[in-house]
């Protein structure tokens, strides 16, 4: 199972590709694909580059990112895990 | 200190109005992220994991009252209420969005600063010793230096376009507080010749996957020929320099390749047409750029205190914080101190927004309207009179600001590693974090004295592992966040790479080994050695073994 993921266009914010195209914030809100549909998630946010920023596409097992990029890809879910930035705005900030 | 002329004043407005129409099109979308790339990292932008982040340079490390507020603000106003400053003497900003960075480019135009440089294939930010000015050391001031270089190399059209960055840091005597000989170059001020300074050049250091010491390329090239000669030196650098493969385009490379003799007699062979040229600097410019950086109004004080050193006497906790972050002035009754942004467990570097207010206030008040930015991501109050050093010191103390920890193992220089960066193997915040809670007692501190420890996330060196003390590099091991730990290098006058002393720990063993190569070193130095004589005295072998006493073999 593969999650769609990008930064957003405008703040830079990570992002993840939802049921029926829509973006969200939230990790657990984004779409889980299989490989069919993870190629055209894929082409489709290509196609909008004024929302995503380099999409592309994460390993996931239950919506939680696996593989060799799991820690990378946990860290922008849920953010920074130190210091001064916490609590995490992505979730927040989620439109 | 050195204010814009009405060419610098416009030049950054210019880059500002420029830099807000790109923006304007690429959200629009007229521009694509291909196309903006090139543009927004010449403007200091980059995309990180969860943001975008800008780098604002502080040339040369210096900074006044009304520019350090200005950084608080826009840390308040567009991000997240603070900032990391870097091992270049940059600010660095983790949350600004897209569309205010023209917002925040005009902010900082206003108290003349920008982004200009901070990233590309250009001549960087030029940084300097942080005491410059200050220490009883120096030569000679190399301030005016980097503002020459400064207004040289910005926008340059010839190197513009390098093969990859070009770092230059500027030392104004001999004991190396800079990092000379980790940049593409180097210059030592060595002396006078008449009205003239001689410098020391030193060519090819580099951190990154390749580390490389700078190698002495000339010894006494002539300030007014100084322009001339860092052109040869570029002029033969963009010729002969590759750009066929970004691992091997920076200028270390070139000069481990073709020998220092061979790159030197390139480099002489270009300064022999140049020299002649235009680029020679006149000595009356040299005095002009000078007299920004003349010696504030010191009083003439005899270099005694009864404040201080009855505040020395009175307050443990304050001859503590002198003794390791005060040092000496050239100035008699005056001294630098040293602001730690080493919290015990906070993030390396990182300062908030209303700490950088009560800088302003003390440098305002206290150190002649200057604040400094330090390699080791520290800021230093330059020129503060020894009777106010105790009224400095409550003020640092009730913001958090006094951790008594200067150039000790808790004084860590860290890269935001996999907590922020897109480029990173593991999280160097962390273990920097573990490692100053593990070591938070003082006098153990004070008992092993100066050492540096480096961290970073991955093989581009940001934290400058390969130079520390101790260096501890974030590796990937199938998914896993390790650790390799380096013994023995050193970012001074007497620079080295540290050696690898084995296989790389999890993130967890790192502090621990670290304490037992402090501990090592405290059973077997003699008399007088800091932790890198003992290095160099008897190898990093003893610590490679202390460091992995009762590991298990299989970790
Ligand atoms: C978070 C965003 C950052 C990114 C994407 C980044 C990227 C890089 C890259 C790719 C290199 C290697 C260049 C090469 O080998 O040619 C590098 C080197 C370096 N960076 Fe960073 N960096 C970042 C933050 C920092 C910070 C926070 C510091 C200071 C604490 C820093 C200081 C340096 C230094 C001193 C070098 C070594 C220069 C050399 O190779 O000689 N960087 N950086
Ligand atoms: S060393 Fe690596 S992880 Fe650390 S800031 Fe540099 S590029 Fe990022």
């Amino acid at each position: 199972m593969k999650l769609l993921t990008a930064n957003r266009l405008d703040d830079g914010r990570v992002i993840y590709w939802a049921e029926g195209g829509e973006t969200t914030g939230v990790l657990r809100e984004a779409a889980r694909l299989d490989a069919v549909m993870a190629e055209t998630a894929l082409a489709r946010a290509r196609s909008r580059p004024d929302v995503f920023v380099n999409p592309y596409l994460v390993e996931a097992i239950d919506g939680v990112p696996s593989g060799r990029d799991r820690i990378k890809e946990t860290i922008r879910a849920t953010g920074p895990t130190v210091g001064n930035s916490l609590p995490h705005p992505a979730s927040a900030g989620a439109r | 200190m050195y204010r814009y002329d009405e060419f610098d004043a416009a030049l950054v407005r210019e880059r500002v109005e420029e830099f807000r129409d790109q923006v304007a099109r690429r959200a629009s979308g007229a521009l694509t992220e291909d196309q903006f790339k090139p543009l927004r990292l010449m403007n200091g932008v980059y995309l990180q994991l969860h943001a975008y982040m800008l780098r604002v340079a502080v040339p040369y490390g210096t900074m006044d009252s009304r520019q350090m507020r200005r950084l608080a603000h826009i840390a308040r106003t567009y991000d997240k209420g603070y900032g990391h400053f870097t091992t270049r003497t940059n600010i660095q900003y983790n949350w600004p969005a897209l569309t205010d960075l023209p917002a925040i480019l005009e902010d900082l135009a206003s108290v003349e600063m920008h982004a200009i440089q901070t990233s590309g294939n250009c001549i960087r930010n030029v940084t300097t010793d942080v005491f410059a000015g200050a220490a009883d050391d120096e030569i000679e001031d190399p301030r005016p230096w980097c503002e020459i270089l400064r207004q040289w190399s910005t926008i340059h059209p010839e190197f513009s376009f390098l093969p990859r960055k070009f770092k230059v840091a500027v030392i104004g005597g001999p004991n190396d507080r800079a990092a000379i000989r980790t940049h593409d170059v180097g210059l030592e001020i060595v002396g006078r010749d008449g009205n003239d300074t001689l410098f020391r050049v030193f060519v090819g250091g580099g951190q990154g996957r390749l580390p490389h010491i700078g190698k002495e390329i000339a010894t006494d090239v002539r300030g007014t020929e100084l322009l001339a000669y860092l052109t040869a030196i570029l002029r033969a650098y963009n010729l002969l320099g590759r750009r066929d493969n970004i691992h091997k385009a920076r200028i270390k490379i070139l000069v481990e390749s073709l020998g220092i003799e061979a790159f030197r007699a390139e480099v002489d062979r270009q300064f022999e047409t140049l020299r002649d040229e235009d680029l020679r600097l006149p000595q009356a410019e040299v005095e002009r750029i000078r007299a920004y950086f003349a010696p504030p109004a010191f009083e003439t004080l005899d270099g005694s205190s009864g404040a201080f050193d009855r505040a020395v006497l009175a307050d443990p906790d304050f001859a503590r914080w002198n003794r390791n972050n005060v040092r000496r002035h050239r100035q008699p009754g005056y001294a630098s101190a040293v602001i730690s942004l080493k919290g015990l467990g906070e993030v390396p570097g990182d300062i908030t927004d209303t700490q950088m207010e009560v800088v302003a206030d003390l440098a305002e008040r206290y150190s002649f309207d200057e604040v400094r930015a330090a390699y080791e991501q520290n800021l230093v109050l330059p020129h503060v009179k020894l009777d106010d050093l105790p009224s400095v010191w409550r003020a640092l103390l009730a913001a958090g600001l006094a951790t008594p920890n200067a150039d000790l193992a808790t004084d860590v220089i860290a890269c935001p590693g996999l907590d922020y960066c897109s480029l990173a193997n593991a999280r160097s915040i962390p273990v920097a974090q573990a490692l100053s809670k593990r070591l938070a007692d003082l006098d153990y501190q004070e008992r092993v004295g100066p050492v540096r420890i480096n961290m970073s996330g991955c093989i581009n060196a940001c934290g400058h592992h390969h130079v520390g003390h101790i260096g501890v590099l974030g590796v990937d091991r199938k998914g896993e966040e390790y650790y390799q730990i380096t013994v023995g290098g050193s970012p001074d006058e007497q620079a080295a790479l540290g050696q690898i002393v084995g296989r790389s720990l999890p993130s967890e063993a790192v502090a621990p080994a670290i304490q037992r190569a402090l501990d090592r070193y405290l059973e077997i130095r003699e008399d007088g050695e800091r932790f890198i004589d003992t290095v160099r005295r008897v190898g990093h072998e003893p610590f490679g073994e202390a460091i992995y006493e009762g590991l298990d073999a299989a970790v």
